[in-house]
C-alpha cells in the first residue's frame, strides 16, 4: 500500500517536473519567441558607403512593398498560377538580397565568407574576387530556419552578418618566438631547416548577429589530440545550453532557439578560411 | 507456488518503478539537449502551424514586382562587375603557400608554389619584430628587373650582426631577389628567391618569393596598377 503510494506520487511530481520543463525549455521558446530577428537596418556610415545604387534599390523595394499592400488578396482566392509566381517573386528576392549584400561587402576593403547552399559552396570573396572556393561536403541547418522559408527569412538574411564570437581548435596565426642571436655563431647554430607546419584538427563555432550560429567541422577524422580539443569545445557549447535550461526552469523564461548551421569541409579548406577570414567577418547566406 | 508469487511481484514491481526512472530520464535529456528538442519541435510547428507564406498580392502585382527585381538583380550585376579588376591579378594563399595567376575574366593562367612569411616574432632587446605577409588587397607599384636587396636592419639583427649606417654599402646584396621583384608597398614584394627548395614553406620575412619560371611569368603578366590579393 506505502509503496503504491510512493509510487503514484514521485510519478505525478516527475510528470510535472517533464511537462514544466517541456514547456519552459523547449515549447514556450519555440512557440512564443522568433528566432530570426529581422534584418536590423544599417547604420547611416554604412549606408552612404554603398552608394546610390542600394539607395535605389531600397526606394525600389519599398515601392514594391507599397504596391503589393494595396493588391493585398485573402490567401484562398490565390490561384496555382499566382503561387508560382509568388515562388519566382521569392526566389528572385533572395537573390537580388544576396547580390545586393554582395555588393556592400564588395564595397568595403575586407574578406568575407559566402556560403551558397544551392551549389554547396563556401567562397572566400574581396572586392566580388572569388580568392578561394570549396565544396562544402554535409551541412545540416536548423529547423528553425528552413521551417520560415519566406519573407521574414528573407528580411533575416538580407543583410550580411556581422561575427561576435568565434572558438576555434586551431590558432589564427600560430607564432613563433626568437630571440635574436648575440653574433653570428649563434646565428649558424639556431639556424633551422623550415619543415612543412602540421595542420591540426578543426572545429569552429561563429556566432553572427541576429542570432545565428556557424559550426564548421573537418571531413577527416581528428587524431588523439584533436579529438579532445573538439569534445571540449561541443562540451564547452553543451554546458552553456544547460545552464541556460535550468536557468529558464527557475525564470520560466528562455532565450529563443539559436539557429545553428552547421557544415563540414575538407581539412585543408576549413583551415584556409578560418585563417584567411578578418577579425570582423561578415558572412552572407544563400539558401 | 509462493517463490513463483513472489518471483512475479518483483517482476511488476521492477516494471512499475521503471516509470519514474523512464520519467527521470526524459527530463535529464531534455535539459541536456534543449536544443535538439527545440529543433525537433519546430519541425512539429512546421507540421501543424505551417510556415507562414509570403504575402498575399494579385497575379498583376506579383508580375510588377518580379520585373523590378529583375531590373535590380541586372543593375547590382552590373556593379559589382565594375568593382572586379580590369587587369590581370594575382591570388596569394598563405595557407598553402600556393599563388594563382588569373586573367581579368577570373580565369586561371598559372597556378604554382611560392614561400610567405613565417609568422615569427623577433625579439631583440625591447623590440619585437614580426615576420608576416600582409593580408588583403595590394597593387603592384613597380616593378624592376635585377633589383638589389637593400637590406633592413632585421636582417642584421637575425644574423647576428652589428647593424650598418643607413648608407653602408654592407647593405646591397645582389642576386638574392631574384630576376624580377614587384613591389606591392610597405617593402613588402613579389621576388625571386635562391632558394628554390623552401618553395611551398612559409620562410620568408613577409614578401612573397616565387620560383624562376613562375616569377618571369608573373612579371610580364602583370603591369603597373595590377591586383595582389593575400589571404
Amino acid at each position: 500500500m506505502k509503496n503504491k503510494l510512493a509510487f503514484w506520487i514521485i510519478t505525478s511530481v516527475l510528470s510535472l517536473f517533464v511537462i514544466y520543463a517541456l514547456v519552459s525549455t523547449v515549447l514556450m521558446p519555440v512557440m512564443t519567441k522568433n528566432p530570426l530577428p529581422k534584418a536590423t537596418q544599417s547604420a547611416p556610415e554604412e549606408r552612404a558607403k554603398t552608394g546610390k545604387t542600394n539607395k535605389a534599390n531600397k526606394a525600389n523595394k519599398a515601392e514594391s512593398n507599397n504596391s503589393g499592400d494595396d493588391d493585398a488578396i485573402p490567401d484562398s482566392l490565390v490561384s496555382n498560377s499566382s503561387k508560382d509566381a509568388r515562388q519566382k517573386l521569392f526566389e528572385l528576392r533572395k537573390k537580388e538580397a544576396l547580390l545586393h549584400s554582395r555588393l556592400t561587402l564588395a564595397n568595403e576593403d575586407s574578406m568575407y565568407l559566402v556560403l551558397d547552399f544551392v551549389s554547396n559552396t563556401a567562397i572566400l570573396e574581396m572586392k566580388g574576387v572569388r580568392l578561394h572556393e570549396c565544396h562544402i561536403l554535409d551541412s545540416d541547418i536548423s529547423n528553425s530556419i528552413k521551417m520560415f522559408h519566406t519573407d521574414a527569412l528573407l528580411n533575416w538574411m538580407a543583410e550580411p552578418f556581422t561575427v561576435r564570437h568565434v572558438d576555434a581548435t586551431i590558432p589564427k596565426i600560430s607564432w613563433v618566438e626568437k630571440i635574436a642571436p648575440k653574433d653570428s655563431i649563434e646565428a649558424n647554430k639556431a639556424m633551422v631547416e623550415p619543415a612543412p607546419t602540421k595542420l591540426g584538427d578543426v572545429y569552429i563555432v561563429m556566432d553572427f548577429n541576429r542570432n545565428l550560429r556557424l559550426v564548421i567541422a573537418q571531413n577527416e577524422k581528428p587524431d588523439v589530440e584533436g579529438k579532445k580539443l573538439i569534445s571540449a569545445m561541443r562540451w564547452k557549447y553543451s554546458e552553456i545550453e544547460i545552464r541556460k535550461s535550468i536557468q529558464s526552469l527557475t525564470k520560466f523564461n528562455r532565450e529563443p532557439a539559436m539557429p545553428q548551421i552547421s557544415i563540414v569541409l575538407p581539412k585543408s579548406d576549413a583551415t584556409i578560411l578560418y585563417k584567411a577570414l578578418p577579425v570582423n567577418l561578415k558572412l552572407i547566406l544563400r539558401m | 507456488m509462493e517463490i513463483e508469487e513472489k518471483k512475479e511481484r518483483t517482476f511488476l514491481n521492477v516494471i512499475i518503478w521503471t516509470i519514474p526512472l523512464l520519467l527521470m530520464g526524459i527530463f535529464v535529456l531534455m535539459i541536456l539537449y534543449t536544443p535538439d528538442f527545440q529543433n525537433g519541435a519546430f519541425k512539429v510547428k512546421a507540421v501543424f502551424v505551417g510556415s507562414s507564406d509570403s504575402e498575399a498580392k494579385s497575379l498583376d502585382g506579383i508580375e510588377k514586382s518580379v520585373l523590378k527585381s529583375q531590373r535590380n538583380i541586372n543593375s547590382t550585376e552590373r556593379k559589382l562587375d565594375q568593382l572586379k579588376p580590369v587587369k590581370p591579378y594575382i591570388v596569394v594563399n598563405t595557407t598553402e603557400n600556393r599563388f594563382s595567376l588569373r586573367n581579368a575574366n577570373g580565369d586561371t593562367i598559372k597556378t604554382g608554389t611560392c614561400s610567405t612569411g613565417k609568422n615569427e616574432i623577433l625579439i631583440a632587446g625591447s623590440k619585437r619584430i614580426l615576420f608576416k605577409t600582409p593580408k588583403g588587397m595590394f597593387e603592384v607599384r613597380n616593378k624592376q628587373e635585377d633589383r638589389p636587396w637593400i637590406k633592413p636592419d632585421w636582417a642584421f639583427i637575425e644574423d647576428g650582426l652589428p647593424i650598418p649606417s643607413a648608407r653602408s654599402a654592407s647593405r646591397v646584396e645582389v642576386g638574392s631577389l631574384g630576376d624580377y621583384a614587384l613591389s606591392i608597398g610597405d617593402g613588402y614584394m613579389i621576388h625571386g628567391t635562391l632558394y628554390q627548395r623552401f618553395l611551398g614553406l612559409p620562410v620568408t620575412h613577409g614578401c612573397v618569393r616565387i620560383g624562376d619560371t613562375d616569377l618571369e611569368l608573373i612579371y610580364h603578366t602583370l603591369s603597373k596598377g595590377s591586383k595582389v590579393f593575400i589571404y
